[in-house]
């Protein structure tokens, strides 16, 4: 057993007691009954249950929740799916995927926010060149499994959100 | 151009032909173990000898374990068959994957259920791949310190006998099958191999 | 067609279920806490933004990117009102070996706090005296002393009282063996699943009667069987001289000789027989089966929460599985609570899952269980798509470039249990001959036991299979003859009123012509030589083209729908179509919403349960039903062939929005109508108050030409005045046509297609109204097979890169018509989503049949490849529906058929690269990287 607290879109949860080979997926799901974290396939193979880690510098990036022990997350701050929207007001990344009909039966649209998310959070810091545009998110999306929609509509929402802002997510030219 | 003539004499005598340097010392070894540098003595030529505990060792270099993330191109392999690695990972700048699916994300300090994992988990260098190559082209690349990180042949020892990263070939978790022997025994036959000179099997 | 001929009467299964004495209830009562489970799946719920009023969205959208909780795999005890909170788990042991006795369990790994708290075996099943319903046959566990019949069969379920406990019992097991096995026995025997021959021999002209076929003359099945080779028994095809047997022997004479005319040495003829292999793979859906279940012991309440695509099924089989059960384990009331599907294709209609779950309950009683399977165990035991060995012969005539007679023999593996495999089989052969007409056809069909995972319904239902086998033989018949591909399939395709395979005339529209000239005018088709040579060196460029015909619906489908509209003009829809991610919310909204006037902000999908006011009764099997039966129970006005059927083979649009849209109808006609005849002041002897069916809605305001437009809130407000109807359920039933039934609604008779209505005035209640004329679609529509599709037709271009045999595929086009589309993008990323299911299967996806498969419980994605981003043409991928034929045309389902020309358009295309013909799928990099080395420079 080891203690956890882990700071949840915005909010302290613990100190737990958590068995070290508790997964963080468990640990969301079956604990705090925080289920839009999904479990798809448990090997970190669909990335379904990705969330996003925020570090103390500001950076963020996603990680499964699948296959890493619930114990590694203690002191860190993260965000999920729940935490996106602020007092129901949803996020653009939120918006786009509606507008775009980008996701189906909608299993894998957590971990594709949160990527998506991520990467929109990235360019803002560090703004890429147009040409780089289509590369770069593909990148960032080809570790999320999606057996509806064929991605191309994720895609499409991610460029058009960014490509909605230029000036904020691309160098200029 | 300007080639180092001692380095490529020293090359081509090192050179031995792979099939003499089989040697009993290896036949009795089972694919799970690595035969001890002692079982090497009755080869009398220090050359035959020193190629004979590379090739040894190349039982460790070639296992999945290893050559899994020494591939030839910028995407790792996994498991015992040797798969491309799934999800699809590159290396990136710095050998840690590209921006949005780092190593050290999955794979953390340890092991942990099937996902395997130690502090520094990444890519070796694009020059030190050995996916593809022959033993002895993996021997002369690891000789260079152009392509084996700037090691010295001391340092190689090092390397291989206690580095924590190679080290986790003998400990790899559930489902994955460890490399042959203890990183310890990989650790004498590659202290041995220098010793008598650092000869490699043919190409 | 999805002739889904149920071997079984699913009849059987309520009335069992009755003589039980349990009563069904398929929904919860909403409890007083929030949010009941009812609320959460109601959406948007009449808070919530609705993206789909002003089609910005689905339905669904706000609930999926915020992360509610919706699938069934979301729900613990703590979030179902009135139950206990606390949740149990219970894990499902599985076998990895069908070839050994098995010998019994070893659970010497969990002791102490790892204990289960309950343990299920087939030993315990025996006496609770629980019964297998048919459609699921066999052992539901593994009893000690028998071979399992199939890997990855059951042998016990253990529930733990805790997580904790659950977590490290399931670690602890591993990677260890549970299961002891004893002597090899090899693999169990049992009986084949299906073999037919559907055998036509046309008259002088595609219109003409047929002198020999399915539909004129019955269908057929060989009635003697040889054994091959151990434990295998396949059909003897050919006529044997016996006496009984005379209806097949007729099929096996016209048969042979369809086979000898095109094995005989008729210069005049191009005759090519292939071989071609399909293999097997997963639906993949990914959110793996999972649900949650209490048996509340004081109340006698079994209550389940579950995401299937056939939730009716799943309440009957659950009962029957009880019905009869010892008392203690026979609840009195079965409570079925139904969730949004992570993902289905098929894969969740008519799994035994729930089956399980309902045990689980059972043996644990008054503690609510979860049921879950992993990835590994969804590879387990999950449904799979069959693998097919094809042999296909195809004459066509050199001169005229038309095909002259069509003969396949067709084999199935259907795994360990029947599951689908009958129907799959069925629909599979009659689709051999895709979009084509041959005067002269005679295909075989043989679907086995064997000791793999159970094979069922997957998208497409085995037509992949058949047409990927036909159109690459197509492409091969191009080049021999030679004759352009896209004139070889205009010259051969079948047309509205010409006969299909099974014999009877095709009904539908057909766009065959229109799709072939999208596809050859497409750049991707048009310029492929410009590309070819413009192709860099180590680099191979091949094009491809494809199309395919699916049909739709099984042959009885039910729609269940239920429409209200309040005074504020606000609607609420129920109906019993499942979302699987197919868009059935939204498309239900917009159907209804060209009635209305104003897109629901309520949608409950899944919803079997609410339709009590209709009273529904059936019996018999809809699919075997006589004619003289169904005429003698139409007499009883309550009575329909079935019920409720599952969300499956493309029937959202077509079937899952009708009975809505027909609700809505009603509740136009009788409800908003006669108020906006009096807001325009018109009497209701007015000329004008005829001209119902010429108002349209636009912009949330009822227009009529000379009338001043009537917004919706006023229309809603003054029906509720007037005592108008204002809400009003149906049903519809579906055997390749609609039932037909007229009612008096407020003194008028009302016909319409549908059999079963009832209506609620303003602040009333539900009244069923008796119809006064019925037709229900003649029973001999069960053996009519394919009599409308839709198509889709498919070109792409892949490189090849020389060294490596690394494929991309550089562009593609997909063309289908579906009709009105209901929700475009929905269609539009149906097509999308084919896309990506078809290259997965054509290059990436495959599953060993047995010890080295999925039923050795070690198959996980990563092993398993399923299309990614990086393996499309995301920039690339351009999809075309073609516009209605008229504003009335119907909607017609298309989320099987775009997937299926996508196989062999990739399959043509790297012939066209590398000049080999792959036959067996999938095709991989390492064949392809032998194939491109070989090729010619």
């Amino acid at each position: 057993m080891t203690s956890l607290t882990v700071t949840i879109n915005g909010r302290v949860h613990g100190p737990h007691d958590a068995r070290d080979d508790l997964t963080m997926n468990d640990f969301l799901r079956e604990y705090l009954g925080m289920t839009g974290a999904k479990f798809g396939c448990g090997a970190a193979q669909c990335l379904s249950c990705a969330i996003i880690i925020d570090n103390p510098d500001g950076t963020s990036y996603t990680s499964p929740t699948c296959i890493v022990p619930a114990t590694s997350f203690d002191g860190k701050s993260i965000r999920t799916v729940e935490g996106h929207a602020k007092d129901g007001e949803l996020t653009p990344l939120q918006k786009a995927f509606i507008d775009h009909f980008a996701f189906q039966c909608g299993y894998c649209t957590a971990g594709f926010l949160n990527e998506g998310q991520v990467l929109l959070e990235r360019l803002a810091t560090t703004p890429i060149a147009r040409a780089d545009l289509e590369k770069t998110i593909a990148e960032a999306l080809d570790g999320h499994l999606c057996r509806c929609t064929g991605y191309v509509k994720y895609h499409e929402a991610v460029r058009d959100v960014i490509l909605a802002d230029p000036s904020r997510y691309l160098q200029s030219s | 151009m300007k080639i180092d003539v001692r380095i490529l004499l020293f090359l081509i005598a090192a050179t031995v032909p792979a099939a003499a340097l089989t040697a009993e010392a290896v036949s009795n070894t089972t694919s799970g173990s690595l035969a001890s540098v002692e079982s090497f003595a009755s080869i009398g030529d220090q050359q035959t000898r020193s190629a004979a505990y590379f090739t040894e060792l190349g039982k460790v270099l070639t296992h999945p374990r290893c050559l899994n993330c020494h591939p030839a191109g910028d995407r790792p392999r996994q498991g015992d068959t040797a798969r491309l690695h799934q999800p699809p990972v590159f290396r990136g700048v710095d050998g840690f994957g590209l921006p949005a699916l780092r190593c050290p994300i999955c794979h953390q300090a340890a092991n942990f259920g099937a996902v395997p994992g130690n502090p520094i988990w990444h890519l070796a260098p694009r020059e030190m791949a050995w996916e593809g190559k022959t033993l002895g082209q993996i021997c002369t690349q690891i000789k260079d310190p152009a392509q084996n990180g700037g090691r010295s042949l001391e340092t190689l020892v090092e390397h291989i006998g206690e580095d924590h990263l190679v080290g986790w070939a003998w400990a790899p978790g559930p489902g994955r099958e460890p490399a042959p022997g203890t990183q310890k025994q990989a650790g004498a036959l590659v202290a041995a191999w220098v010793q008598t000179g650092a000869a490699c099997p043919k190409p | 067609m999805d002739d889904r001929l149920r071997v079984i009467s699913r009849r059987e299964l309520l009335r069992a279920g009755a003589a039980g004495g349990i009563a069904l209830t398929l929904t919860r009562l909403a409890a007083a806490e929030a949010p009941a489970f009812t609320a959460r799946e109601t959406l948007p719920g009449r808070q919530g933004m609705n993206p789909a009023a002003t089609a910005a969205g689905r339905i669904d959208g706000v609930a999926k990117v915020t992360g509610a909780k919706l699938y069934a795999s979301d729900f613990r005890a703590a979030d179902m009102p009135g139950w206990p909170s606390q949740t149990s788990h219970a894990l499902l042991l599985r076998v990895a070996d069908a070839t050994h006795v098995y010998a019994g369990l070893d659970l010497s790994r969990l002791s102490g706090a790892l204990k289960p708290a309950a343990t299920l075996t087939a030993d315990d099943l025996a006496r609770i005296g629980t019964r297998v319903p048919e459609f699921y046959a066999g052992d539901l566990f593994c009893p000690v002393g028998k071979t399992p019949l199939y890997l990855g069969q059951p042998i016990a379920l253990l529930i733990f009282e805790d997580f904790d406990a659950f977590d490290q019992a399931r670690l602890a097991l591993r990677e260890q063996a549970f299961a002891k096995f004893g002597e090899e026995t090899g693999p169990v025997e049992a009986p084949n699943y299906a073999a037919f021959r559907f055998t036509r021999l046309g008259g002088p002209t595609p219109e003409a009667a047929d002198i020999y076929s399915p539909v004129k003359n019955g269908w057929v099945s060989p009635g003697k069987f040889q054994r091959t080779k151990p434990n295998t028994e396949t059909p003897i095809w050919s006529r044997l001289p016996i006496t009984t047997g005379a209806a097949y022997a007729e099929a096996a004479d016209i048969g042979a000789k369809i086979r000898a005319e095109l094995a005989s040495d008729d210069p005049s003829l191009l005759v090519l027989e292939r071989q071609f292999d399909t293999q097997s793979v997963d639906p993949m859906f990914l959110e793996p089966e999972s649900g949650l279940a209490w048996y509340d012991s004081s109340g006698k309440t079994l209550a389940l929460v579950v995401g299937v695509q056939s939730p009716y099924e799943a309440a009957e089989s659950v009962a029957f599985l009880l019905g009869e059960a010892d008392t203690k384990f026979r609840p009195a009331h079965i409570d079925m609570n139904f969730a949004y599907c992570g993902g289905g294709f098929g894969g969740r209609d008519h799994t035994p899952f729930p089956l399980y779950l309902a045990l689980a309950a059972m043996v644990f009683p008054d503690r609510p269980v979860r049921l879950a399977n992993n990835r590994f165990d969804q590879f387990q035991s999950g449904i799979k798509r069959h693998a097919f060995n094809i042999r296909t012969r195809i004459g066509v005539d050199r001169a005229t470039g038309k095909i002259v007679g069509f003969a396949a023999d067709h084999a199935l593996d259907g795994g360990g249990l029947a599951n689908f495999s009958a129907s799959v089989a069925t629909v599979a052969a009659n689709a051999a001959l895709g979009a084509y007409y041959a005067p002269k056809s005679d295909v075989t069909t043989f679907s086995f036991h064997s000791r793999g995972v159970t094979a069922g319904s997957m998208r497409c239902y085995g037509t992949v299979q058949t047409m990927t086998a036909l159109e690459v033989m197509v492409d091969e018949i191009c080049a021999a003859l030679p004759l352009d591909p896209i004139e070889f399939r205009r010259r051969n395709a079948l047309q509205a009123g010409w006969r299909t395979m099974a014999g009877n005339p095709y009904i539908a529209s057909v766009r065959t012509p229109e799709i072939l000239d999208k596809l050859e005018q497409h750049p991707i088709w048009r310029d492929r030589a410009q590309e070819k040579a413009r192709a860099p060196s180590g680099i191979l460029f091949g094009a491809g083209v494809a199309c395919a015909a699916k049909d739709y619906g099984t042959g009885a489908d039910c729609s269940l729908g239920s429409v209200q509209i309040d005074a504020d003009g606000k609607v609420a829809i129920h109906c019993d179509a499942v979302e699987i991610g197919n868009g059935v919310g939204t498309a239900v909204a917009n159907r209804v919403a060209t009635c209305l006037g104003g897109v629901a902000d309520q949608v409950a999908v899944a919803q079997v349960g609410v339709f009590g006011p209709l009273g529904l009764v059936t019996s018999f099997d809809p699919y075997t039903i006589s004619q003289e039966k169904q005429d003698a129970e139409a007499r009883n006005p309550r009575w329909v062939p079935a019920i409720s059927s599952a969300t499956s083979a493309s029937i959202g649009a077509h079937i899952g929005t009708h009975a809505a849209a027909e609700a809505a109808r009603v509740i136009f006609r009788f409800g908003l109508w006669p108020a906006a005849l009096e807001l325009w002041g018109l009497a209701p002897t007015d000329f004008k108050a005829l001209d119902w069916e010429k108002a349209r809605w636009k912009d949330g305001h009822l227009v009529l030409s000379g009338l001043a437009p009537l917004p919706l809130a006023a229309v809603a407000e003054k029906a509720h005045a007037q005592n108008g109807v204002v809400a009003a359920m149906a049903h519809g039933f579906n055997r390749w046509s609609w039932s037909h039934a007229t009612f008096g609604i407020a003194g008028e008779p009302w016909t319409a297609d549908i059999d079963a209505l009832a209506v609620r005035r303003a602040g009333g209640e539900f009244v069923c109204l008796d119809r006064s004329y019925v037709k229900f679609p003649p029973t001999e529509f069960n053996r009519i097979g394919t009599s409308y599709s839709s198509l889709c037709g498919t070109a792409v271009h892949v490189e090849i890169e020389r060294t490596t045999g690394a494929l991309r595929i550089a562009k593609a086009y997909s063309v289908l018509e579906c009709g009105q589309a209901l929700a475009p993008e929905i269609v539009r990323g149906q097509a999308q989503g084919g896309f990506a299911m078809g290259v997965g299967y054509a290059l990436l996806e495959s599953l060993p049949l047995y010890e080295d498969g999925p039923g050795n419980g070690k198959w996980n994605l990563g092993q398993y490849l399923v299309a990614r981003g990086s393996d499309l043409p995301l920039h690339d991928l351009e999809i075309e529906i073609l516009p209605p034929l008229d504003a009335n045309e119907r909607p017609k389902g298309i989320a099987e058929v775009v997937m299926i020309p996508v196989v062999p358009a990739l399959l043509n295309a790297i012939f066209d690269a590398t000049g080999r013909r792959f036959r067996s799928l999938p095709v991989t990099q390492a064949m392809l990287k032998e194939a491109a080395l070989g090729a010619p420079q």
